[in-house]
């Protein structure tokens, strides 16, 4: 989850997402390294005590630094293409979950073997309990087993939403009349949480996305009590 | 306009790789723009004889530009026909 005076991106929870930090570390690393360049280079013209008048022009120096950004960018855009490329591959997913975005909460059916389809509101501030996260904490989360290629297929009921999850890198707009899909694969057990990213009315802070990635057996046990509460 | 380009580039050749990056890059994304127009099977240009593209990908075909983990001869048809 996001912590406070947070400065990066949140731990990694799949392989994409792992991708897409180290890309922004890349990044990241390249812009610093370029800005803490030009404020020495800018330093040491403003304290300069003495001037060459007769400087015009340099054809050697324009050469260096049309050459070595060009370069640098290549360095940048590389990576990112391959990421971009990356995100949009055929995997083979395990199971297909349909996220609904409601005004205000979400709604998530399993529909791959049962029927089983529950809603997921947010746990409002006076009823949580000590050591819940306030804004984040949902009463029903969508379980998913670890380590499966999971497809989700993400629509709306009213008005436009967007189902996000930061740390498996994964934002989808829920747009009515509209199935947008998203694919991921959590790489370990956790409980992951983001919010949705389209206003959407009065309560568009309030309706939180809960994920709980399990082993197997766990979401199996899960998915039948769920359906025996049903 | 060739032979004026050509003098300035005889008095300041600094011009020389903004010429071959920037013609480079323009060139690059017409060719890209090209490949998506005529290749992309989401775009129609014949509509009697060949009428929607989109229905006639296999399952092992792979219309993006670039593969970098995936192996596309390896993948199934797992759909019925229509």
């Amino acid at each position: 989850m996001a912590q406070y005076t947070q400065l990066g991106l949140q731990d990694a929870a799949s392989p994409l997402m792992e991708e897409l930090l180290h890309f922004h570390d890349h990044a990241l690393m390249i812009i610093t390294l370029i800005s803490a360049f030009v404020l020495y280079i800018i330093l040491t013209m403003v304290t300069a005590k003495t001037t060459d008048k007769y400087i015009l022009d340099s054809q050697e120096v324009e050469i260096i630094w049309t050459v070595l950004p060009a370069i640098i960018l290549v360095l940048i855009a590389l990576p990112s293409l391959r990421i971009l490329y990356l995100l949009d591959e055929i995997n083979d997913p395990h199971l297909t979950i349909k996220a609904m975005g409601h005004q205000w909460y979400w709604s998530y059916e399993y529909t791959d073997y049962e029927d089983l389809g529950f809603d997921s509101y947010m746990v409002p501030t006076q009823d949580l309990t000590p050591g819940q996260f306030r804004l984040l904490e949902a009463d029903h989360r969508m379980v998913i087993p670890v380590e499966s290629p999971i497809r989700v297929l993400v629509s709306a009921e009213d008005v436009l939403h967007s189902w996000a999850v930061p740390s498996l890198g994964v934002k989808m707009d829920a747009v009515p009349g509209r199935l947008n899909q998203v694919a991921f694969v959590a790489s370990r057990p956790g409980v992951f949480f983001g919010q949705c990213s389209e206003i959407c009315g009065a309560n568009h802070s309030f309706m939180p996305i809960v994920v709980e990635a399990v082993p197997l057996e766990h979401f199996e046990n899960w998915s039948s009590l769920m359906l025996e509460d049903a | 306009m060739l032979a004026t380009v050509r003098k300035q580039l005889r008095n300041h050749p600094a011009l020389i790789p903004l010429f071959i990056f920037i013609g480079g890059g323009a060139a690059m994304s017409m060719l890209y723009l090209a490949r998506l127009g005529l290749r992309n099977p989401d775009v129609c240009w014949d509509r009697k004889n060949n009428p929607e593209p989109w229905n006639k990908l296999g399952p092992t075909d792979q219309y993006k530009f670039f593969a970098v983990n995936m192996d596309y001869s390896k993948l199934k048809k797992d759909r019925p026909d229509f």
